[in-house]
């Protein structure tokens, strides 16, 4: 049973680490190399929400906005001039990244930083005694993703996003404002990433480097999900419980790279990963 | 060429400069983690440098010259402590080498130290048995800081025991030792396991933890993120057990708050240790550095001692010639803050441990003292 | 004859003052490192001992992003797998110069091993190079994962340490990365002018316009990835006998981002800019970071941004513009000398017909955009493709190239199923194909365009630019018609649109295909580019006996080329026959009349 519970609670926590970046990659087709360093900006929301003696729920929409802005501002410098050169945007993201991480350690020092639980203790559920807030975060990832469906189903925005996704140049050709729905999807990926890094520092330290753990799983996660929230649900189920159980039954080490060389060899056997889910 | 810089160029501490004009400053060059793992404790480090050589020059110096620190950022790896032993070795020229680093960027320095042949004083707890002609260690090996901790939880009635560590050098190490000591003290270890060093989810190892049935946990993880990532997880899972941190300072215990109430940690140093020395060491530190202080610990303070202990041998040698001072280097001691230190015992040095235990305000409370504790056969061949 | 004799002695002088000006560069760099210790301090030959050997990395990285496309973080790994093999043989065997030998072997062998396997996960038909990109950052931490739980094999994260290597002092070691250094960097200089190197800059440009010149793109990228994971292994070699130490961190991809950024700054593309970028700006860190630990990092960083985003092509690129001369203008007769080449015959005749289409059928889910679609060409035909706009035209073009397109039925070319066939493996059995838009290689010269189309026939030099490029007599009349033999040695982005498509066009009869599948050609040309094409497609396939498949909009065109016209609406085949029969049909009356342009 804790098993069970081990294998969706850690599927949530890699799709809510995710589900930013997958936004991001799916409409403009980049991959947002400085993913990391959104993480951490959030999570020191959560210390400056701290600092201020607010409630750490507090930092939840702090994050969101920090993170949207200035999700905003890179995309109109950095992203935006890039779009030709997707290469290049990728290694002024990472560029990016680096300048972040040196301001959080000029600002904040190199040190770990407190921060206030959201939820503490445990739960009896399915015969044992389970974290709490790991089944919070179980609720999270739900309402995140049900959030994205609602969004993409149900707004006029999620329609042109989806149009984009198809066929960007017939998008455009169809009158939509290509432009304007990129910078909307980039602030709503980088503000969801920030959040998602709040949500984090209950489970992890919080310093200046600590997006970085979280890289290169989020990034295989979404080449193997292509541009689908349903299919990065099922890669995190799937991976994420091949992680537990490899962790558990062989070694945590090697559940350590379980992610990435599963998604490295699914996508090496077909090359549209889970997109078709 | 001469670039402005943060840290001063070479954080030269030279009072009553005029009193030595005419001598040459003997050089301590300090390779050390400015930036990377170790920077969290970097600045501490450099703090309890700074004064023991302002003490000592403000005392007149060594030998009647007056001392110069040299600081070099090292990234806390092989890499770069290269670059900043090269930079110190033959650039800046030091007499000697006195640092906290971690065991790769030791590792990655020793070529340069054997074939500058300079002394190379290590202030850093590590897992042991690093060997070489110039090397001398003034802080703990796993011999010395495990079992005050088993032996502590033996007596309070542990019998099976949970191994968790970060997947390197040191983690591996002490809890090697840990499963050895353990067994020969007629515990049982039920499960040994290991993250990778960046990893962050510990969910599989504390599932395994809690089907164990272990009466008792001792890990070893990385400084800092793992180890602050692997609390926060365990409180989250509901773990109560007696849980010894061999990886845990008194400032990141700080730092995780009600998490880390109850936690055993055993060092060679924590603040409260009631000695005239350590007390004379905190007023002085605090003093000089006032707001900008950072904890001393016990990474700091044999950064301090060793200081001292060199400008002993240096006294007794009669010179800064590197084999004069290496011939005696094990033969001078220093009375410090952590009391008398002699780094006798093959290049290292017996120490005494203090068991301490994570109140809820964050501080470390000395529950026991463990006299004099042999670091054991590191070096046989030295 | 007397042409030749003209041109070649000025061009052969350039190449010649070349040769001459980078050998004597080489001696110059030669000199400096071999006599440099003489004059450096032990720190500073300390560093740049090691700077040196990073500049070998820099220029693999230079290599594969600048000139070939593939944004690699994993150099780093190979040179770390390099330098464990190293550490480990001579730590846990012993040290003797058989076992060094064999270390520096094994350094070089084992990387090339695991750079096929990289390669092989990263290159396949259909991958992009984003996920090269992430494989190249997978690889590293997996490598690094393994070497910290290798225990005392591999030393974890201590690394390993006091291992005795080559018996060389301070500044032996100097002179060997020195001379190492020299001597890859003069290979990469010689390899990527020669006519094979150029290939990585035309699949860096345009890689499906090579797998359509036949060129198996993927094998070369994984071919690639092996010898510089090879080269990247001797560093590796060299590294961990000359600072007699090994760690983690060497394998990691943050020092392989390190190496992406070094080449950045120096200016890929250039492979002297990233190695003075190495080379620098690791000295200046050796120097500053000690004293400025998180702001060097922060300036470097931003430094990078600014740079990735104004000026893509590095300092190098800074330099070369203010000095940049000949290149980048229209330089009119200069260019090898064109020799013409009886045609090899390369593939087998075969009797029956050339392509044979047995009820094709392509769907997009339950979409069907060509169904039943039944035709045989002959050698020697000329058939025109026509109907109106989404009659599946251009789909059944791609159909006949990539086997991996159709939903169903039977496609064969010269006797042989395509099914599963990859474009360069169907190129192979003697189809070429020229786009729409004009695919061609932008930063190529015009000659190089066409040496592109020849390398699958005859294998390039890896050393020499040849001063000769042989091409079959019908591919230098096309030249000779649209007076683009008189542009050989321009750049292509300088061409107009008419020379584009006219060259596009050279390059596919340079293949000497035997079916040639032309989409659109005359789009967008003058009416004289038009009768000159038309000219050459009938010549082609009267008097050549090519086949051809012409996809195309102006009747006119195609009445007055065609020998057989074949209409295709709402993705069916409704009528095949000759120009007479299908231009008076009432079927294409109604279809055209239906509003699309004729």
């Amino acid at each position: 049973m804790t098993l069970l519970l081990d294998i969706v609670t850690t599927a949530a926590i890699l799709f809510i680490v995710s589900a930013g970046l997958l936004a991001i990659f799916g409409v403009l087709e980049i991959v947002n190399f400085a993913h990391g360093a959104w993480l951490t900006v959030g999570a020191y929301c959560a210390v400056v929400t701290g600092g201020l003696g607010l409630s750490p729920w507090l930092a939840l929409p702090l994050a969101f906005v920090a993170g949207a802005v200035l999700g905003g501002v890179t995309e109109r410098l950095i992203v935006r001039p890039l779009y030709s050169r997707p290469q290049d945007a990728i290694l002024a993201t990472w560029g990016l990244g680096i300048i972040i991480g040196q301001l959080i350690t000029l600002g904040f020092g190199r040190d770990v930083q407190f921060t206030e639980n959201l939820l503490s203790g445990t739960i009896h559920i399915l015969g044992t005694d389970y974290s709490l807030y790991r089944l919070f975060a179980l609720a999270a990832a739900v309402a995140i993703g049900l959030g994205f469906a609602l969004l993409l189903e149900g707004t006029r925005l999620g329609l042109s996003a989806r149009a984009v996704i198809m066929n960007q140049s017939l998008a455009r050709a169809l009158g939509l404002d290509t432009t304007r729905i990129r910078f909307v999807t980039f602030m709503i990926g980088t503000g969801l990433t920030a959040l998602a890094g709040v949500l984090l520092t209950p489970l992890t330290s919080v310093d200046p480097t600590m997006g970085v753990a979280w890289l290169i799983g989020s990034f295989m996660l979404v080449m193997v999900a292509g541009s689908s929230f349903g299919a990065l649900a099922v890669a995190c189920l799937v991976f994420g419980g091949a992680q537990v159980l490899v962790s558990t039954f062989i070694s945590p080490i090697l559940g350590g790279i379980t992610v990435a060389v599963l998604s490295a060899l699914v996508l090496r056997i077909s090359s549209k990963g889970f997109a078709r889910v | 060429m001469k670039i402005p810089s943060l840290i001063a160029t070479v954080t030269s501490v030279m009072l009553a400069s005029s009193a030595f004009a005419a001598d040459e400053p003997i050089r301590i060059g300090v390779p050390v983690g400015l930036s990377g793992a170790n920077s969290v404790v970097a600045p501490s480090v450099v703090q309890s440098a700074e004064l023991a050589v302002e003490e000592i020059n403000a005392a007149g110096g060594v030998l009647g010259r007056p001392l110069e620190l040299v600081i070099a950022d090292d990234a806390s790896g092989a890499a770069g402590a290269q670059k900043a032993f090269d930079s110190l070795v033959y650039q800046k020229e030091v007499d000697v080498l006195i640092s906290m680093e971690t065991s790769a960027a030791r590792n990655a320095g020793l070529p340069v130290v054997s074939r500058s042949k300079v002394p190379y004083i290590y202030t850093s707890f590590y897992e042991g048995r690093s060997c070489n002609p110039y090397l001398f260690v003034d802080a703990w090996v796993p011999e010395q800081q495990v079992p005050p901790i088993v032996d502590y939880l033996n007596a309070e009635g542990a019998k099976t025991y949970f191994l968790i560590g970060s997947d390197y050098s040191f983690g591996r190490g002490m809890l090697e030792f840990a499963r050895s000591y353990v067994e020969s003290t007629g515990g049982a270890v039920v499960g040994e396991e290991y993250l990778p060093m960046d990893g962050s989810d510990w969910t599989a190892i504390i599932s395994k933890l809690k089907a164990s049935g272990a009466e008792a946990m001792i890990t070893s993880t990385a400084g800092g993120a793992p180890n602050v990532a692997l609390t926060k997880q365990l409180r989250g899972a509901g773990v109560d057990l007696p849980y010894a941190n061999l990886a845990v300072d008194e400032g990141t215990a700080k730092n995780m708050g009600a998490d880390a109430t109850g936690i055993l940690i055993s060092a060679s140093y924590v603040t409260g240790i009631d000695s005239a020395e350590n007390k004379a060491f905190l007023d002085a530190m605090a003093a000089k550095f006032g707001d900008e202080l950072r904890t001393p610990n016990d990474l700091s303070v044999p950064q301090y001692e060793a200081i001292y202990l060199y400008k002993a041998a240096v006294e007794k040698a009669g010179s800064t010639d590197t084999k004069a001072v290496v011939d005696v280097l094990d033969d001078v001691s220093f009375t410090g803050p952590r009391g008398t230190i002699q780094m006798s015992k093959q290049h290292h040095a017996p120490l005494t441990m203090y068991l301490g235990q994570v109140q809820e305000d964050g501080s470390v409370k000395v529950v026991e003292t463990f006299k004099d504790v042999d670091p054991g056969e590191q070096c046989p061949k030295l | 004859m007397s042409d030749a004799l003209a041109i070649s002695p000025s061009r052969s002088n350039a190449v010649r003052r070349r040769a001459a000006i980078l050998g004597v560069l080489a001696l110059v760099a030669l000199a400096l490192v071999i006599f440099g210790p003489m004059f450096l301090s032990r720190f500073s030959i300390n560093v740049l001992t090691r700077s040196m050997i990073y500049a070998i990395l820099a220029i693999t990285v230079d290599l594969l992003w600048g000139f070939t496309g593939i944004l690699t973080f994993g150099q780093a790994a190979f040179f770390g797998v390099g330098a464990y093999a190293t550490a480990m043989l001579l730590t846990h065997i012993g040290s003797s110069p058989t076992l060094i030998s064999l270390a520096l072997v094994l350094a070089i062998l084992v990387p090339v091993v695991l750079g096929t396997i990289v390669g092989w996960l990263s290159f396949y038909y259909g991958s992009t190079p984003i996920y090269a990109t992430v494989i190249s950052l997978v690889f590293p931490i997996v490598v690094t994962q393994l070497i910290y739980s290798g225990g005392t094999l591999t030393g974890s994260s201590s690394g390993m340490v006091g291992y005795s290597g080559l018996p060389f002092g301070l500044e032996g070691f100097f002179r060997l990365s020195g001379i190492s250094l020299v001597v890859v960097t003069l290979g990469a200089l010689i390899f990527v002018r020669s006519d094979s190197g150029r290939i990585l800059t035309a699949i860096r440009d345009n890689e499906t316009r090579c797998a359509y010149l036949g060129l198996n793109t993927q094998r070369i990228k994984i071919m690639l990835t092996a010898v510089l994971a090879g080269v990247a292994g001797l560093a590796g070699f060299l590294y961990a006998n000359a600072s007699g130490v090994v760690a983690p961190e060497n394998t990691s991809f943050v020092f392989g981002t390190e190496l992406v950024v070094w080449t950045a700054l120096g200016g890929r593309g250039t492979i002297l800019g990233p190695v003075l970028g190495a080379v620098g700006i690791d000295y200046l860190s050796a120097s500053l970071s000690g004293e400025l630990p998180f702001l060097w990092q922060l300036v470097v960083g931003t430094l990078f941004v600014v740079m990735i985003i104004f000026l893509p092509n590095g300092l190098a690129a800074l330099v070369s513009r203010l000095t940049r001369r000949g290149r980048g203008e229209v330089v009119a007769g200069a260019g090898p000398e064109l020799v013409s080449e009886a045609p090899r015959h390369h593939v087998k005749m075969v009797d029956g017909p050339l392509l044979s289409i047995d009820k094709l059928e392509k769907s997009y889910g339950s979409q069907k955009v060509l169904a039943d679609i039944t035709l045989d060409v002959a050698p020697g035909e000329l058939v025109s493709l026509v109907g109106p706009n989404g009659a599946g035209k251009t789909t059944m073009m791609r159909c006949l190239t990539d086997g991996k397109e159709s939903s169903g039925g039977v496609i064969r070319i010269a006797g042989k199923n395509i099914a599963g066939m990859v474009p360069n493996q169907i190129v192979a059995l003697g189809v070429g194909r020229k786009f729409q838009v004009a695919s061609v290689f932008e930063s190529l010269t015009v000659a190089e365009c066409l040496r592109m189309a020849r390398a699958s026939l005859e294998a390039p030099s890896f050393v020499a630019a040849s001063d000769t490029l042989s091409l079959p007599p019908a591919a230098i009349e096309i030249l000779q018609l649209t007076g683009l033999d008189q542009l050989l040695s321009t750049e292509v982005s300088l061409l107009s649109h008419g020379q584009k498509q006219s060259l596009e066009l050279a390059m596919v009869v340079a293949l000497e295909p035997r079916m040639i599948l032309l989409d659109e050609p005359t789009a967008g040309l003058t009416k004289a580019e038009r009768t000159t094409i038309g000219t050459i497609l009938k010549k082609l396939t009267n008097e050549l006996g090519f086949a051809a498949i012409l996809v195309e909009h102006d009747l006119d065109f195609v009445r007055d080329i065609s020998s057989r016209i074949v209409v295709l609406h709402q993705g069916r085949l409704v009528l095949d026959g000759s120009v007479d029969e299908v231009v008076n049909s009432d079927i294409v009356k109604t279809i055209y009349s239906g509003g699309d342009h004729v």
